[in-house]
């Protein structure tokens, strides 16, 4: 009788304990195991962060500021404890499937892709070496200019030194963006050589407006405090001779490219219909007369 | 109807008519009151809704992303349909010479009015800013149903009001000059205004006839067009549910449904509240019923079509969207629209029992209601199915629910539309007097003061 009681105060406990965990997530042990296949490297790190950024910042916030969004559960912070409570295989596998409000991403980011992310988390673990470090932000200045014969973008950059010296800066990635409504497209990048110069060759395959033009920014990596450069109206493009759908008149098209016999029937038949309004209205106006007579 | 032959019979008739059919306009007791300080508390929190809407924007609403027509639209909808029977009764049943059609077309006309109105006005309660109801003007594109949509509800509208204002001038006129009735002063004021100095001479009737013949006329494709325009704004588009070419007839027919029940209950609805039993005959009734089944088989007929003929190829989404209806989510409001409001009710009124008024009231009431209920079905499961990738939204954004407040300005909506009927009833006889003599025998010229001019 007595083991009975005990037997049953356990098994309480333990469903009580289950139940007050019913929110924890829970990948099974053979999943949780699989090794990381990408390498623990900085380019993967950055690439997994350049997709965290674009995919999962939305929530998640940024890394250590805890600044994610209010949801229920609150998504961890990707420096978090909880977070690294995770082996490399859970992550990859929460990431994969999601629960509730955090979306799976099987179908959006490719398994490689996927990995790099669980990288870029791995980068804030503990037990890691942290391969991105926050060196202090360097001050840096962008030249250029548009070589439209050549279809080639000239960059020149500079960097401050301690003594607020501005000095050429070499060996050095700038990006060549293209500018858009909602900000800019990265088209490639180029490396400074020892003069602190870089030559970019606008590739065929980019294509500008009807005139072959484009609005080009010039970037630089996170690292640098600088002005983005924007060298407007740059023609180093294909024009863009894609075949306009509006062009032509269709039975759905906008006022300028209507069909006539489109509105010639509606304004006939509404034109009709009122002036036939109207005659009745001249009826009634002819029947207060008759009434004077 | 036998003529009646003596001067003095014909008098003592028409006396009882004008009497009988003018206590409406004369009676104000307490249930009046209270029925008209109900309209107005209604319309109040109506406007109050209306007004937390324009101030806080459509989030209010339930509708989001996906599911951006929602109760609003199925009112619209419902509204222009039942206005269409004013089309029917007025015009179609007077062109054909169908006779008891006239003594229900001014019901039918206070119908159509009411209706058409709210739902132009529903329309504008649909919009985030309302004041952009004027780009329609500045910026309007002649090839977008909208446009056409606008245009055809206007057109109706002021026809139906003049279709309603037409018939009446010659009541309006007797109504004047008769200073026994205790019909308020302002009201024959207002009579004197609106019955333009009629005289009843033969001049004036044959204006009179002329122009109620050109509305007539004109009615008709006006009337077809403000339905088959309204199911253009859903069959124009590529969604499955509304993609199918037979969808214009289907709403003119579904109209007709809606619209008869509609005039079915005000009518049982005068008849009792003002004691017309000799007016709203059970003959009316019968009539109307019959009118009735035979629009609900018409509707029947497209619905079968409708279904059958998609449900037999069960193509991918439209597969996906039917199942939804027959078995899904919607499947009991869908079966119940389809089986209590539509076909038990042609099995019933086929009986000649329940055309008598009050089960035929009684049935056209939940034929009306399901009519509304069809109007949300058409509307909300096709915009649930977008067949967009529905991907990383709140879960809130893929179903629709309305919110109170959409249900306060439904209401409101609703109500108005009772208080247009209400206050036209307070105001003008609700059957043609004249008409009525007329098809009595009874030559009204004669009996007026006025010397023959014929
Ligand atoms: C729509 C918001 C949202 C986005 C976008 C999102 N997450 Fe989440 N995430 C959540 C929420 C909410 C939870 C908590 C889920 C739970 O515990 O049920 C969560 C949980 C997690 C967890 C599990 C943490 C734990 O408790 O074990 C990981 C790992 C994770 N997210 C990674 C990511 C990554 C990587 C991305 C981008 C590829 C991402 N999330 C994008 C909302 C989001």
């Amino acid at each position: 009788m007595r083991n009975l009681i005990r037997y049953i105060f356990i098994t309480l406990l333990v469903f009580s304990f289950l139940n007050s965990n019913s929110q924890e997530w829970v990948v099974a042990d053979d999943i949780a195991s699989i090794q990381n296949p990408s390498p623990y490297t900085l380019q993967n790190v950055n690439k997994g962060k350049e997709l965290y950024l674009k995919n999962c910042k939305s929530c998640h916030g940024d890394a250590g500021k805890n600044n994610a969004l209010p949801l229920v559960p609150i998504p961890p912070d990707v420096t978090s404890a909880q977070m690294h409570a995770n082996s490399e295989g859970a992550l990859f596998h929460k990431i994969t499937a999601g629960r509730g409000t955090m979306p799976q991403f099987e179908t959006s980011i490719s398994e490689d892709d996927r990995w790099r992310i669980v990288n870029y988390i791995m980068n804030f673990n503990p037990a890691n070496e942290p391969l991105l470090v926050d060196a202090p932000k360097i001050n840096a200045k962008l030249l250029g200019s548009v070589n439209e014969a050549e279809k080639k973008v000239e960059v020149l950059a500079e960097f401050q030194d301690k003594d607020g010296i501005y000095k050429k800066l070499a060996n050095t990635p700038v990006f060549i963006n293209s500018k858009k409504t909602f900000g800019k497209i990265k088209i490639g990048q180029a490396t400074t050589d020892e003069n602190g110069r870089a030559v970019y060759q606008i590739p065929e395959t980019v294509v500008g407006d009807a005139e072959g033009k484009i609005d080009i920014i010039i970037s630089m990596e996170d690292n640098y405090t600088v002005n983005e450069l924007l060298l407007e109206n740059a023609k180093v493009c294909a024009p863009n001779v894609a075949e306009n759908l509006f062009d032509e008149a269709v039975l759905w098209g906008t006022n300028d490219r209507l069909q006539p016999w489109l509105l010639v029937s509606y304004l006939a038949i509404a034109v009709g219909a009122w002036l036939a309004i109207f005659y009745v209205v001249f009826q009634i106006v002819k029947i207060k007369r008759l009434g004077k007579e | 109807m036998n003529a009646i032959k003596s001067p003095k019979d014909q008098k003592k008739v028409l006396d009882k008519i004008t009497f009988d059919l003018t206590r409406p306009i004369v009676k104000r007791d307490e249930l009046t009151r209270f029925w008209f300080f109900l309209l107005i508390m209604f319309v109040i929190v109506g406007l109050w809704g209306w007004i937390i809407q324009i101030d806080r924007g459509l989030g209010v609403t339930g509708m989001r992303d996906y599911v951006s027509w929602g109760m609003y639209i199925a009112n619209f909808v419902f509204f222009v349909a039942v206005s269409l029977i004013g089309f029917l009764i007025s015009s179609a049943l007077h062109l054909l010479k169908i006779s008891w059609g006239k003594a229900v077309s001014r019901v039918a006309e206070q119908i159509a009015i009411a209706a058409v109105a709210l739902a132009g006005v529903i329309i504008v309660m649909d919009m985030g800013r309302p004041d952009r109801f004027l780009n329609i003007f500045f910026h309007g594109r002649f090839a977008s149903p909208i446009i056409w949509d606008v245009s055809v509800v206007v057109t109706y509208l002021t026809i139906s009001v003049l279709l309603f204002y037409l018939p009446l001038i010659p009541d309006l006129a007797m109504l004047r000059d008769k200073e026994d009735l205790g019909i308020p002063k302002w009201k024959r004021r207002l009579y004197k205004t609106l019955s333009l100095g009629w005289k009843g001479n033969a001049a004036q009737f044959k204006t009179l006839y002329h122009a109620m013949r050109v509305l007539m006329l004109l009615i008709i494709p006006v009337g077809l067009s403000i339905h088959t325009v309204t199911s253009w704004l859903f069959a124009s588009t590529l969604r499955s549910g509304w993609d199918t070419t037979i969808l214009g007839p289907y709403f003119v027919a579904g109209a007709f449904v809606a619209g008869a029940s509609a005039v079915i209950i005000l009518m049982y609805v005068y008849r009792l509240r003002y004691g017309l039993k000799e007016y709203f005959k059970d003959y009316h009734f019968d009539q109307m019923g019959k009118l009735l089944v035979f629009v609900c088989l018409v509707y029947l007929y497209f619905n079968i079509n409708e279904f059958l003929v998609p449900g037999y190829k069960m193509k991918t989404a439209e597969g996906i969207h039917l199942i939804e209806l027959f078995k899904g989510g919607y499947s009991s409001m869908f079966w119940l629209v389809q089986v209590v409001g539509l076909v038990l009710p042609i099995v019933l009124i086929v009986f000649k029992f329940f055309r008598k008024p009050l089960p035929l009231t009684i049935i056209s009431a939940v034929v009306l209601v399901a009519a509304w209920f069809k109007r949300y079905l058409i509307v909300i499961p096709t915009l649930e199915h977008p067949f967009l990738p529905v991907q990383n939204v709140p879960e809130h954004f893929q179903h629709y629910a309305p919110t109170s407040i959409e249900i306060t300005i439904t209401l409101f909506a609703f109500v108005a539309a009772l208080a247009i009927i209400s206050i036209l009833a307070k105001l003008f006889p609700v059957i043609a007097i004249w008409e009525l003599a007329e098809e009595k025998g009874i030559d009204i010229n004669q009996l007026t003061e006025e010397p023959k001019i014929n």
